[in-house]
């Protein structure tokens, strides 16, 4: 055992001692793991960090989702949801009454603010200070006496604001009465489809890092056998030359730790900053569980030695050098193919499942996937070395570089295993992201054509006179193209309480009612009734003339104004039209004279908004404008399509993942190049000495990283799309190939090459000099 | 006698080089000339400034002051590309060690000089193949140079320096790395070749049984060079 250590401990010394070649190499190898390391953690921390801001998220909840309301007490307060937005990002307001000495604080504040007073979040400190946010002032212009903490907040840049008000009355959503925050409903259990994309983002995330720790710790390789090959010539046995390699391999990774976990704290640090897709993060939430990072501590020394070993299996080392066998074993196809293979049966099970027949099984799902992409890193240095073989001789440039492949195709294969494998991940999960992208996209019927906006005015007894007046506001606001006359609406049933029967009632102006119905002729003291609307059936069983009706009835435990209507012998017939927001209308609609005071004052108000197309800030400018005649006006953009919130934060996760991911694979390409380069430093000067031009050199160059790198695009793009195939055959989606996102795939990991490439030919160029020849 | 004034018919001279890397002077004022069919050796200590010397003769570097002239035109003059264009046409070269391209065959890294010319594979390799057996290495065409001993791979280097039909050959420590026998063998090819080719030699090398091989010897000290006189 004692000589154990004694190898381990030299190969330890060997990692830092050796001069300034030695250093570089360790400090190659530890940039490299530690990148590596780094990126395990942010990603270990990740299902933490997104815990912690859904706690927060939880304790902070203040909505009941009741129909009934509760007493006041001195222990309530009354909340009110004042959201907005500026230039496109949401601003989460509430406006807050509290109703005695024992109200509940939401979590972040000490003290409620009073009304005319309100406490933000400090990212909307920033927003309201800034030089381009009068809009944005104009809007919250109330005194600002405090600053949210972070209890209260989701993430460092949420923009938060809580405002205090009197004169609020709980008339349910969006205004309550509560006792307590933090009455969150329970969370959806994630769908099986979106839990097995989540399961494979990270998977094809994390593999790319995998194969970039191998090939980290193999930097410096040929340096490494040079001087194990001199400790043979002194003495040291076969057995002693592999442990003092481990030694040294387990010591550069034990270094790359520490790197990696200097960088994960200056990410965590810096992770405050940043914002990423709407989402930021305080550095305490991004802190992976324990399990993992004694994982990631124990299984990076124990590859790299691991990998260090394998990486010696094929070579002798003497006493007076590195032998290899000049003609290495051909590599052999059948257990490279086993791999994806054996992946494939894993999956094979679940083809046909769907979103309907439970959860896939994560286990097999994650093992069937790692093993289709270990089985392109597997096949990918037999296919460069299959193809290479069967090349012919060409220009200068073109032989030395295919020569170079024939003799060492493992090392370029090894350089694009990275990219070939994250190029694979990335194809099959684009391919799954557009075959399941229409179950969870769905068109919000809103139709953008008629309307960018609309406003609502909340029911009050001064809702019509409101909605009139911010109608004429709006129509002068900067970027408001035109208005529609104000529409007000309530419900309609037959009974004031628990009516069996319900429609709406909608009134405004002819020229307004035309927005929502098509009239056969309209003139004011008008009433119709709209027939043969989608999901209405009772209208027809309402509309008798001379029928008591009752607006707003009540409902259960909820009590309603119920004020009556009369349905007039002059009733005409409407037919239904698409309404702005989507759907269409039917119920009754009423023109301003047929319609009593007390009616009028149930009813909530409407206007439909056309803008400036040129005026970037239009949006902002209603917002600002509506909010000047009171907190509740709710404003809203309108859009064509949305998708469902969790489709959204996958396929975002997997860009910012898929980004750090190339550019360290990027980056590790990079430093393996110069490496060989280095290596080759006396034969490149060499070959300048006696004439060669450095652009056959370059060009040599560039051929030997672009056949390896077709082979391996090639490669992972076939196992990119059966892997693709698979996945939607499970998810029960029809296989369908966007060949488009598959060559920009395929085109983003020939772009990095190419990328790196041109970076190492500075350092070429400078290994080409004179100098290289020279030996004292 | 003085190397100061270039003899003559010489088809290569160097007048007063000077040549520093940092604060170490390499050469320092140093003189050459070489005719046609003439091998000089050119000698010294390590650390002398003999490689530098060489690098200079060849525009493989150039040095901080003095000039260089070949069969008439001087080097600092040409442009990096002129000086490459003429050391791939009229000058070999032999180095001690890590000149052999390893991913090519031994005939593919002889004709290798010939293709950088344009010229095309097989011609270029009929040519590689007739040096290789005047050097008495042709068995060895298809072998990798890991696949050959020290002494062929050194023979297959100076086919390699002969295959372009070199007007100049720069050989620096071409026997280095060799055992006696092997050196003596490769010297002898090499000047025999280069004989009846009528190429100069400029053979760089501290060993005097190597330096035998040349008509004349040159000595380089301290970055000065001086003819040795001939023995009496």
């Amino acid at each position: 055992m004692n000589v154990w250590f004694r190898d381990l401990a030299m190969g330890a010394r060997f990692a830092v001692t050796g001069g300034r070649e030695g250093w570089v190499r360790t400090v190659l190898t530890a940039v490299g793991v530690g990148l590596g390391v780094a990126l395990l953690l942010v990603t270990t921390a990740v299902p933490n960090a997104i815990g912690a801001r859904d706690k927060r998220e939880d304790a902070r909840t203040d909505l009941r989702f009741s129909v009934t309301q509760m007493p006041k007490a001195d222990d309530t307060v009354v909340v009110a949801m004042a959201d907005t937005e500026f230039r496109g990002t949401s601003i989460r307001g509430r406006l807050m009454q509290p109703e005695g000495d024992k109200a509940p604080l939401p979590p972040g504040i000490s003290a409620y603010p009073k009304p005319g007073e309100m406490v933000v979040s400090p990212a909307l400190a920033r927003l309201l200070g800034a030089e381009d946010s009068a809009l944005l002032r104009d809007r919250l212009d109330a005194r600002i006496v405090g600053t949210i903490g972070e209890a209260g907040l989701t993430g460092p840049a949420e923009l938060m604001y809580i405002k205090g008000v009197a004169g609020l009355h709980p008339t349910g959503y969006p205004v309550e009465r509560i006792d307590h925050f933090g009455n969150a409903p329970e969370p959806e259990p994630l769908d099986p489809i979106l839990l097995l994309l989540t399961l494979i983002v990270v998977i094809v995330l994390l593999m790319p890092v995998a194969v970039f720790i191998a090939t980290a710790v193999r930097f410096g390789g040929e340096r490494r056998d040079r001087r194990l090959a001199a400790l043979r010539l002194i003495g040291a046995d076969g057995r002693m030359v592999r442990r003092i390699a481990a030694g040294e391999a387990a010591s550069g990774a034990l270094l790359g730790l520490l790197v990696g976990a200097g960088v994960f704290l200056v990410v965590r640090q810096a992770a405050s900053k940043l914002e990423l897709m709407g989402i930021s993060v305080f550095p305490q939430d991004i802190d992976p569980a324990p399990a993992l990072v004694a994982v990631v501590a124990f299984a990076v020394p124990a590859a790299a030695v691991a990998v260090t070993l394998f990486a010696l299996r094929g070579v002798v080392i003497e006493p007076l050098g590195v032998v290899r066998t000049a003609k290495p074993s051909r590599r052999r196809l059948w257990w490279r193919l086993v791999l994806p293979l054996a992946g494939l049966a894993l999956l094979y099970p679940m083809l046909g499942q769907g979103n309907e027949n439970g959860e896939f099984n994560q286990y097999m799902v994650t093992a069937g996937v790692v093993l289709i992409l270990v089985g392109v890193t597997a096949l990918i240095p037999w296919l460069v070395e299959a193809v290479v073989t069967r090349l012919g001789s060409g220009p200068v440039a073109w032989q030395l570089a295919v020569r170079r492949l024939q003799l060492s195709s493992g090392t370029a294969a090894r350089l694009v295993n990275g990219i070939a494998v994250a190029v694979a991940g990335a194809i099959a999960l684009q391919m799954l992201f557009a075959g399941i992208e229409g179950d969870y996209t769905k068109a919000t019927g809103e139709d953008t054509e008629r309307a960018q906006m609309t406003v609502n005015v909340p029911a009050s007894t001064e809702t019509s006179t409101l909605t009139a007046q911010l109608q004429q506001a709006l129509a002068k606001t900067p970027g408001v193209a035109s208005v529609t006359p104000p529409l007000t609406s309530a419900g309609v049933g037959e009974k004031p309480h628990d009516a069996n029967e319900g429609a709406s009632f909608t009134s405004g102006s002819c020229a307004a009612l035309r927005e929502v119905a098509k009239l056969p002729s309209c003139k004011d003291g008008d009433v119709f009734a709209v027939r043969g609307a989608s999901y209405d059936d009772s209208t027809d069983k309402l509309a008798k003339p001379g029928t008591t009706l009752y607006v707003d009835p009540g409902y259960d435990k909820v009590k309603g104004a119920a004020v009556p209507f009369k349905v007039p012998a002059g009733l005409k017939d409407a037919r239904p039209r698409e309404l702005p927001t989507g759907g269409d209308r039917g119920g009754f609609l009423v023109t301003p004279s047929a319609l009593s005071e007390a009616a009028g004052a149930t009813m909530s108000g409407d206007l439909y908004l056309k803008l400036d197309p040129s005026n970037p800030d239009a949006s902002d400018e209603v917002r600002t404008a509506a909010a000047q005649f009171g907190p509740l006006i709710n404003s809203h953009s309108m859009v064509a399509m949305e998708r469902v919130g969790r489709f959204d934060s996958i396929r975002t996760g997997l860009f910012v993942g898929a980004t750090c991911v190339l550019l360290l694979i990027g980056a590790s390409l990079l430093v393996s190049q110069l490496e060989q380069l280095r290596e080759r430093r006396k034969l490149l000067s060499a070959l300048v000495a006696f004439g060669t031009r450095r652009r056959t050199l370059s060009a040599s160059v560039l051929w030997q990283t672009a056949v390896p790198v077709a082979l391996g695009l090639a490669l992972a793009t076939a196992v990119g799309l059966t892997l693709g195939a698979v996945l939607l055959k499970m998810t029960a989606q029809t296989v369908a190939v966007d060949w488009a996102s598959v060559l920009a795939m395929a085109g983003v990991g020939a772009g990095v090459v190419l990328v790196v490439t041109f970076l190492s030919l500075p350092p070429l160029m400078r290994l080409m000099r004179p100098e290289g020849l020279r030996t004292e | 006698m003085s190397t100061q004034t270039a003899p003559a018919g010489s088809l290569l001279t160097a007048h007063d080089l000077r040549k520093a890397y940092g604060p170490t002077a390499a050469l320092d004022g140093a003189h050459f000339s070489i005719h046609p069919g003439e091998v000089v050796a050119v000698m010294g200590p390590s650390g002398s400034g003999k490689s530098t010397l060489l690098h200079c003769l060849a525009g493989i570097v150039t040095p901080d002051s003095g000039t260089i002239t070949y069969n008439g035109r001087e080097l600092s003059a040409m442009s990096d590309g002129e000086r490459s264009a003429l050391r791939r046409s009229e000058f070999g070269f032999v180095f001690q060690f890590g000149q052999l391209v390893p991913e090519l065959s031994c005939v593919e890294n002889v004709a290798l000089p010939l293709r950088l010319n344009g010229t095309k594979r097989k011609e270029a390799e009929r040519a590689a193949l007739h040096w290789m057996e005047r050097l008495e290495v042709d068995d060895l065409a298809k072998k990798r140079p890991g696949e050959v001993s020290g002494g062929q791979g050194q023979r297959v280097a100076v086919a390699r320096s002969l295959v372009t039909g070199p007007r100049v050959l720069f050989a620096d420590e071409p026997t280095g790395a060799l055992d006696s026998l092997n050196g003596e063998r490769v010297m002898q090819l090499l000047t025999e070749a280069a004989r009846s080719t009528n190429a100069a030699v400029v053979l760089v090398t501290h060993e005097a049984r190597v330096a035998a091989y040349s008509d004349r010897e040159i000595v380089v000290r301290d970055g000065k060079s001086r003819d040795m006189e001939p023995a009496l």
